[in-house]
């Protein structure tokens, strides 16, 4: 056989992610380095440690906005405490016009197609406006329609014959809605305002509903109004302010009753009222929606391809031999990944604790099979020792292909773990034409195509890139552990069974040039390094105030976060005392 | 501008019964058609595909259809009829590279390759981004900071964001010189092509995303007018609303001026809802459709299914055609970024980014040639159904334009694919294959040394030509940062010419000028 065809038809999947990653990634050689395609990225270019200045006044995000789904979320709970007996019925009325709101985009630095939080969206659409409009005008007539629901959501003088009480009714519910949907105490001059709309008295349904309608479209309703206390530049939040950060931050929703009493008693403006809140909220479980949330963006599970759509492929049936991934297969790998860091965080365990867990969570029979163990069924199961942690979890290996994508393995890790920038890539990368066979293993033509000595792509790709990826190389594009990488033609005929290579030079940081047997060696040296614990401080730094980081004005929360991560606190603590850090309770004013 | 405001049943539906397309036209938006299409505004669709990288044997008409030359902005430029043949019973404006009809894409049943749609067609070459974008969204109407950082040049224009074409003209008072139908200024299908101003009224604040839908009963809804359900009438409560916003903006005093530029933002989106509130347009006979597109795209398969992808955009065109008779739009911008082919291995890297290999380019073609005829012809022939009573027809008052993400090659954006049917309203001659190329500048990568790639004009000046012929001004072309206004960025790069050289400066002189041979 010739092995030095050029881009054969059995070559073909084994070049899966790899030509094209040297474009869509990065691989000028420029960091630090010469121009002429020389090894010569630098790694570790992000800060792994933080500066507080106490007196830097971080720069806020104007008048965010509320997410996608906060908005949704917020909409609910008012349902659900307006008309709890109707609420289920109302809520399904509302389905159609929720599906109209625009999807809130992950936004990461630089504009980065990958990573990035939904949080981070503040675009402000068409369909925004439009949208809360029609749920609100919607929400008068479904809370109106009827004497029950209207007599439900109102009370008794609503619906009763003396019209001479409407205008004390119409009064006690705006104060009492409002200060659910406002998340706030009414001022008198809002009541009026509210009140006017209704018009005289005796008070129509359809001028109830108005009044509803305006209070759910009014801006107090869909974007975070803060005014803090006092006229310092920089104040501290009012209590209500600040029940409605904690509640959207942990919750996605609002207030619930008791923080909102909380707030109004004061309890929240104490040291220890204030903390005994943030455990509560905390502790509930309704704050593992938005940890799954976090950690799906944070690990790029979001990009997770489906893992059906090559069934039938011969090269991709050789290759699952006999495993046919089902359209469930993509959610229960996530769902195993997420399960884990919520488990780490629930059971009081650090973040190496979470970096280093590599039993299976999987209640799946399909994840299972590729950990090699029974469905999870109360307590996580021990797994093939080969499995060394996060990097080695089957959601962080599965490519939904025939073949593994090594590159993207190290810019996810080079990006989302260790928070570095990699360059552009150049123009015009693609040129890179080497000779490659069909029995080359995936690392073999990574290496063919895009570290070639004077190329663009082998700055970054040999110091970069490669390999941290190359460290996983032990697992297949199921996730499945191996030894050898089987290698098939069009047909999915066997061609070629070699042994897969682990090692490599991983360069965490820029003077490390320690080599590495694998994966187990990449997750110490990660771990050691401290730019990991670092790294998650700023993203979840990130998640928190829905921006980016400023190292200089916001070295006082990161310097926190990523000395309690390094430091070996539970993740939990870390995640509360961001809630507790001062730049979390006050808002800077300009 | 007047628009005509009733329209004969028995017109609209012999427009309908003489289409002959395997979709029924319309199927489930106009069973019984009562409403008033315009007959002058103008109407303007593009279609955005992704990657590019057909070879021009497979794209363009053979050279020796270019019977008319010229000299302009330095060069010889070309142009002659589109001709077309039938072969293997299809219908084809192309040979397709060593004869292949199947790799022909522009070819298709002649039943939808129509002599007379043909005659309505363009087809151009030579028009290029004038920089290395590689992979972008937003280049496709304008755009170009929306690129995904490929090289220098991508991540420098990633700074210099500008509106879309699109929404230049959904905010243009030119070509909505009336809205008092326009329900929805733009119609979007996907995301990440089109672009405007955090407040695009007062054209301030940072160029931001315009998102749109990938859900055909949603954009209904946004587009219609229900019935009037009779019974008694409240009065909209978005006055109330807006003055609930003007109230915190004028009387919070912790509020910033970027806090009060949001509320700002928020309360021209507000004045434009309450516009659409008043809109009056006679769309009652229209019956919501029984079928949405997420029906079609829900169950698993989609990305791998050809047909269900030309079915989801079959639902698409219904509606963008509907609004256009009923005039509650009169723009519609699609990201089909769908692969339109059953190939089971990866798409982007396999086949797109093998573009130049002999074994991949009959896929990628074969997938643009499905792409050409079921889903952008299917939408040309449904515009060309419907009589307009005075003669002409909806195609006729539209500009529907395909254009691709890059040239010959991936990444590379020189010679990028545009095809165009109807006249826009009488503004661009129709039934021509232009070649802006500059034979002279040969700048082929190296990929295949049998597939050339040349410099032409600018993309730039497809943009222009666009505002142009939809009846922007100059003045809104140029404030938007086109025509003389536009990118005359430029880099050689890999290319064997110095910078400056390659795209010299009759050529950028030309940028605000509509395209020679269209503009009539």
């Amino acid at each position: 056989m010739d092995k030095k065809r050029r881009w054969t038809a059995g070559q073909r999947q084994s070049l899966v992610s790899v030509l094209g990653l040297c474009l869509a990634v990065g691989c000028s050689g420029k960091i630090g380095g010469k121009d002429d395609g020389e090894a010569t990225g630098t790694p570790g270019v992000t800060p792994a440690t933080f500066e507080c200045d106490a007196s830097a006044e971080p720069t806020e995000l104007p008048l965010r906005r509320l997410s996608r789904v906060q908005y949704v979320n917020s909409v609910a709970e008012v349902v659900r405490r307006t008309v709890p007996a109707q609420a289920t019925t109302v809520l399904a009325g509302l389905e159609p016009l929720f599906a109209r709101l625009p999807e809130d985009r992950r936004v990461a630095k630089d504009d980065d197609k990958r990573g990035g939080f939904r949080r981070l969206d503040q675009v402000v659409q068409q369909g925004h406006a439009d949208v809360q409009y029609d749920v609100a005008v919607a929400l008068g007539k479904a809370l109106t329609g009827d004497a029950k629901t209207l007599g439900a959501a109102v009370g008794a003088c609503a619906t009763d014959a003396d019209t001479g009480n409407d205008a004390a009714c119409l009064d006690e519910f705006i104060r009492r809605f409002g200060l659910v949907v406002q998340r706030r105490p009414l001022a008198d001059d809002d009541v009026k305002f509210y009140r006017d709309i209704a018009g005289t008295t005796p008070v129509q349904p359809a001028a109830l509903a108005d009044v509803i309608a305006t209070l759910l479209a009014s801006p107090r309703f869909v974007y975070h109004v803060e005014h803090g206390v006092g006229t310092a530049t920089t104040a501290p939040l009012s209590g209500h302010e600040l029940a409605s950060r904690l509640a959207y931050h942990f919750w996605q929703s609002m207030p619930d009753a008791e923080l909102l009493a909380a707030a109004t008693s004061g309890k929240l403006d104490t040291e220890a009222g204030y903390a005994e809140q943030v455990a509560r909220l905390f502790a509930d479980p309704k704050t593992d929606a938005a940890l799954d949330v976090f950690a799906l963006e944070w690990l790029w599970l979001d990009d997770l391809p489906a893992m059906d759509g090559r069934v039938g492929d011969p090269v991709f049936d050789a290759f699952a031999a006999g495993f046919t991934p089902t359209p469930a297969l993509r959610d229960a790998l996530v769902a195993d990944t997420l399960a884990a860091f919520r488990h780490v965080v629930r059971s009081g365990g650090g973040f190496a604790d979470f970096f280093l867990e590599s039993r299976s969570f999987a209640k799946d029979a399909d994840v299972a099979k590729i950990y090699g163990v029974a469905p999870m069924t109360t307590d996580p199961l021990k797994v093939d020792p080969a499995r060394v942690g996060l990097l080695t979890r089957p959601a962080l290996l599965a490519t939904g292909s025939a073949n593994t994508r090594p590159i993207m393995k190290g810019v996810f890790i080079r990006k989302a773990l260790l928070c570095d920038e990699i360059p552009p890539p150049p123009a015009e990368a693609a040129k890179v034409k080497p000779e490659l066979s069909d029995h080359q293993t995936t690392r073999e033509v990574v290496e063919a195509l895009t570290q070639q000595k004077g190329t663009a792509c082998n700055g970054c790709h040999s110091t970069l890139i490669n390999p941290l990826g190359f460290s996983t190389e032990n697992f297949d594009a199921l996730g499945r552990p191996r030894a050898t990488q089987r290698l098939f033609d069009a047909t999915g005929k066997l061609v070629a069974d070699k042994p897969v290579l682990t090692t490599s030079i991983p360069q965490v940081t820029a003077d490390d040039q320690r080599p590495s047997s694998g994966a187990a060696d990449v997750t110490r040296y990660l771990l050691e390094s401290g730019r990991v614990q670092a790294c998650f401080a700023r993203q979840y730094f990130r998640f928190t105030f829905g921006r980016l980081e400023d190292d200089k004005k916001d070295g006082c929360a990161l310097k926190a976060a990523a000395e309690a991560t390094k430091g070996g606190k539970s993740v939990a603590e870390v995640l509360r005392q961001m809630a507790l850090a001062p730049a979390f309770r006050r808002r800077t004013f300009r | 501008m007047t628009e005509k405001r009733s329209m004969d049943r028995r017109m609209f539906l012999r427009g309908a019964a003489g289409f002959t397309l395997a979709l029924p036209f319309l199927p489930s938006l106009l069973p019984r058609a009562s409403a008033a299409p315009p007959t002058k505004p103008k109407r303007f669709v593009q279609f955005c595909t992704q990657h590019g990288g057909v070879w021009g044997a497979n794209m363009f008409p053979g050279d020796a259809v270019l019977t008319e030359k010229r000299a302009y902005a330095g060069h010889e430029i070309r142009r002659g009829d589109l001709v077309r043949t039938l072969k293997s019973g299809k219908a084809l404006l192309v040979d397709g590279a060593g004869g292949a009809v199947d790799t022909a894409v522009l070819s298709a049943s002649p039943e939808a390759l129509t002599a007379a749609i043909v005659k309505k067609m363009n087809v151009l070459r030579g028009l290029d981004i004038t920089f290395y974008i590689g992979h972008h969204t937003g280049g496709h109407l304008g755009n170009y900071a929306r690129n995904d950082g490929n090289g220098d040049d991508g991540k420098k224009m990633q700074s210099q964001p500008r509106q879309t074409i699109d929404q230049v003209l959904a905010w243009s008072k030119s070509f909505y010189d009336d809205l008092t139908s326009i329900k929805k200024r733009v119609m979007l299908v996907g995301n990440r092509i089109s672009y405007n101003f955090a407040d695009p009224a007062a054209r301030t604040g940072a160029i931001e995303e315009v998102t749109g839908t990938r859900n055909s009963l949603t954009l209904f809804d946004e587009i219609f007018v229900p019935p009037d359900a009779g019974g008694p009438k409240r009065a909209p409560i978005v006055d109330r609303v807006l003055a609930d916003y003007k109230r915190m903006r004028e009387g919070d005093r912790r509020l910033s001026t970027d806090d009060k530029k949001r509320l700002d933002e928020h309360m021209q989106r507000l004045s434009e809802l309450q516009r659409r509130l008043t809109v009056t347009a006679s769309c009652g006979g229209v019956s919501r459709p029984g079928k949405g597109s997420s029906a079609v795209t829900a169950a698993s398969g989609y990305d791998l299914d050809p047909a269900r992808q030309a079915e989801f955009y079959g639902l698409m065109n219904d509606v963008i055609v509907a609004a256009f008779i009923c005039g509650t739009s009169r723009i519609a911008a699609i990201n089909a970024g769908e692969t339109f082919s059953t190939f089971k291995g990866d798409w982007h890297q396999d086949v797109a980014h093998k573009c130049a290999t002999a074994a991949q380019q009959p896929t990628l073609a074969r997938a643009h040639q499905w792409f050409f005829e079921k889903v952008w012809l299917d939408l040309v022939n449904k515009l060309d159904a419907v009589d307009l009573g005075d003669g002409t027809k909806l195609l006729d008052s539209t500009l529907c334009s395909w254009t691709q993400e890059s040239g010959n090659y991936t990444h590379d954006a020189q010679s990028v694919p545009i095809v165009t049917a109807g006249g826009a309203g009488g503004a661009v001659k129709t039934g021509s294959y232009c070649d802006y190329r500059n034979l002279a500048k040969v700048v082929t990568p190296g990929d295949n040394p049998t597939e050339k790639k040349w410099i032409g004009l600018t993309y730039e000046q497809w943009l222009t030509t666009v505002l142009s012929s939809m009846g922007a001004t100059t003045a809104e072309t140029e404030a938007a940062g086109y025509g003389n206004k536009g990118v005359t960025f430029a880099t050689t790069q890999w290319m064997p010419f110095k910078d400056g050289e390659i795209y010299p400066k009759t050529v950028f002189d030309r940028m605000g000028e509509g395209l020679p041979f269209l503009m009539t």
